[in-house]
């Protein structure tokens, strides 16, 4: 059978997708390879372990739900108030994804430490950012809002402009607008971006391991927790965390995915 | 009484100006359109009344009040656009209820004398799309979505509609449909419109005031047949699609006899005359301009006497070609010195007169048919 140019290249394309996909799976399912079944089961009984992952849980939760709070009013001004200011703020709300977040973790830990004003204002108010949750609280924030922050921009840059015009005309002010045509419309833009944020939040170690000082049973978060344990050589209890940290961020991207091509087969 | 009055507008993006002192009043329960060029800034000045993008200078009156400073929401100028843009998250209902449940249209219901439509279902009843209530946007035809958009602005109880383009996307029957259905609406609810279209028919079928919007100013005002009969200038003329249009000098102005004598100008020899009904405004020499419709000129029965008005402007010349276009035969004759004419005539009657490509016949243009124009600028042909 003779081969057209159009064939070599669609085969060409997939054989280089396929095998980096058959790479990629094979390098993160080693983990769960690597122990034995009863050695990971001993492992999830282990009650520090479970201690962590709740903490990466508990804080990750309360990282959304500030999300949810500042994100929205972020995501509308980006995408319906655009102006040099919305500019200078999309700069500013897209930063944290291109900077290492281990500079963003050593910049809170030197603004918020005592020797800085700022840092030096709310330790006197008794608000502690430093090696508390609360500090991993505000880097994870940080890090994962822009993720947030875009994906719902995007959700809301797909509404059509003449429609929000025309409801203006028929009396709707503007947080009408917001609350009856615009959140609803994007429904599903904001669970993809609370999923992804979500995500985001639960794996990140470098800039939370700068201001979470390690302190076991308090600011040790699952990621964390799989480095201690790599440093002290037990592989087994790694492996364990590890496994449950894919499984739930296989969860949540495939929430994201799925939300999100529902986003794209209704516009 | 006039409702709303617009003074002095101008409006422009980056350097272009597109409104350049647009003025024009409308009048309380009456359909009003403008009727302009695509691009001529229509839709931008619908949009300036209603508030969504603000005017760089001038006032708009609102029952007599300034309405500048209003939000868009507080002015109770509805849009309708070519587009439903019915909400696709609710269904045709609550898409129509929407304007009820908000709190800047609420207080009206109270203070308000007029006849309101009270209910949504009484709204749906009227507009004749009773039975869709549960359907969503996606599930419905567009004649039907744009019936519930034009719901959807008559239950806030708007002090006036703003429509733009409203038929532009529809079928020819579902645009028959809505006319008809905006012209019932108007007559019984008198909720004052204004139309903004490029389409003659849309102005002729509906408004009972029509504005010409060219160059970024208002050029022509009136009732549409007066408009469409006599334009006031060559822009109009153009603009509203006038054919059969001539030069000539004038020779004589006979006020008492109701009489304008033209010498006409395009012709080969320069020695045919045509008689007019008077009409102000013009000297003796003046070169002018003057258009007939093309419905207006009278193709001549051989087999009959001729009556009266008939007698007048008479040619006589060969039929070049005829075309049925939707709704008339459009012949184009041409008469032995060269002036061609464009006539309008129903099929039956091009049957019934026997008339072919190539046939010679008699027409005649009736005086009152003809309207002058003053000549001020070349033509652009």
């Amino acid at each position: 059978m003779p081969f057209n140019k159009n064939k070599i290249f669609d085969i060409l394309i997939y054989i280089i997708s396929f095998s980096f996909f058959i790479a990629l799976v094979l390098l993160l399912s080693g983990i769960f390879f690597q122990t034995s079944l009863n050695l990971f089961i001993k492992e999830l009984k282990n009650i520090h372990l479970w201690n962590s992952i709740f903490l990466s849980f508990k804080i990750s939760f309360i990282v959304i739900l500030i999300n949810l709070i500042i994100g929205i009013p972020i995501a509308y001004i980006l995408s319906f108030n655009r102006s040099k200011i919305s500019f200078i703020l999309d700069l500013i709300s897209t930063l944290p994804l291109t900077t290492s977040p281990l500079v963003i973790g050593f910049a809170v830990l030197i603004t918020m430490g005592p020797l800085n004003p700022i840092g030096r204002l709310f330790i006197d108010n008794g608000i502690k950012f430093v090696f508390t949750p609360s500090g991993i609280i505000l880097v994870q924030l940080i890090i994962s809002f822009p993720f947030f922050v875009n994906i719902v921009k995007t959700s809301f840059d797909s509404i059509n402009r003449k429609m929000i015009d025309l409801s203006k005309t028929l009396g709707a002010s503007s947080i009408n607008i917001l609350l009856k045509i615009i959140l609803p419309l994007s429904y599903n833009g904001i669970l993809a971006g609370l999923a992804m944020s979500w995500s985001r939040s639960m794996g990140e170690y470098a800039a939370t391991q700068m201001v979470s000082g390690v302190i076991p049973n308090i600011t040790e978060t699952a990621p964390i927790e799989i480095f201690v344990k790599t440093s002290y050589g037990n592989y087994p209890a790694a492996i364990a965390i590890a496994c449950i940290l894919m499984l739930i961020s296989l969860f949540s991207l495939g929430i994201f995915k799925y939300f999100n091509y529902k986003t794209k087969a209704k516009n | 009484m006039k409702l709303l009055e617009i003074k002095n507008i101008c409006k422009s993006f980056l350097d272009k100006k597109i409104l350049n002192g647009i003025n024009l009043d409308i009048e309380s329960g009456e359909i009003s359109s403008i009727f302009g060029y695509s691009g001529e800034g229509k839709s931008t000045l619908l949009k300036i009344i209603c508030g969504i993008i603000k005017q760089d200078n001038g006032d708009i009156m609102l029952n007599g009040k300034n309405i500048n400073n209003l939000e868009p929401y507080e002015r109770h100028t509805v849009l309708v656009m070519d587009e439903p843009l019915l909400f696709p998250h609710m269904n045709v209902f609550e898409n129509i209820a929407f304007g009820s449940k908000l709190s800047s249209n609420k207080k009206r219901y109270i203070n308000n004398n007029k006849k309101i439509l009270k209910s949504t279902k009484e709204i749906m009843e009227l507009l004749g799309i009773t039975g869709l209530e549960k359907r969503y946007p996606n599930e419905i035809s567009m004649g039907q979505a744009q019936r519930v958009s034009l719901a959807r602005a008559l239950i806030v109880n708007p002090e006036i509609i703003l429509m733009d383009e409203p038929f532009s996307n529809l079928d020819i029957i579902s645009k028959t449909k809505v006319r008809k259905l905006i012209k019932d609406i108007n007559g019984e609810l008198k909720i004052p419109m204004l139309l903004v279209t490029h389409d003659i028919e849309d102005v002729l079928n509906l408004s009972n005031k029509m504005f010409i919007l060219n160059h970024g100013k208002i050029q022509d005002s009136g009732k549409p047949k007066d408009v469409l009969k006599k334009p006031s200038s060559m822009d109009t003329a153009f603009l509203l699609g006038t054919e059969n249009i001539f030069e000539g000098i004038i020779s004589e102005i006979d006020e008492k006899n109701n009489l304008i004598k033209i010498k006409l100008l395009n012709g080969k020899e320069g020695n045919r005359y045509i008689e007019t009904d008077f009409q102000g405004n013009f000297e003796i020499n003046e070169l002018v301009l003057f258009v007939i419709r093309p419905e207006e000129i009278i193709i001549l029965r051989e087999d009959r006497q001729t009556s009266k008005p008939v007698r007048e402007n008479h040619f006589s010349g060969m039929i070049n070609s005829a075309i049925f276009t939707s709704r008339m035969m459009e012949i184009l004759i041409s008469s032995e010195d060269t002036f061609e004419f464009k006539v309008l005539i129903p099929f039956h009657a091009y049957e019934v007169m026997n008339l072919f490509e190539g046939k010679t016949v008699s027409i005649s243009l009736k005086k009152s048919a003809i309207h002058i124009i003053k000549k001020k600028k070349p033509i652009r042909l």
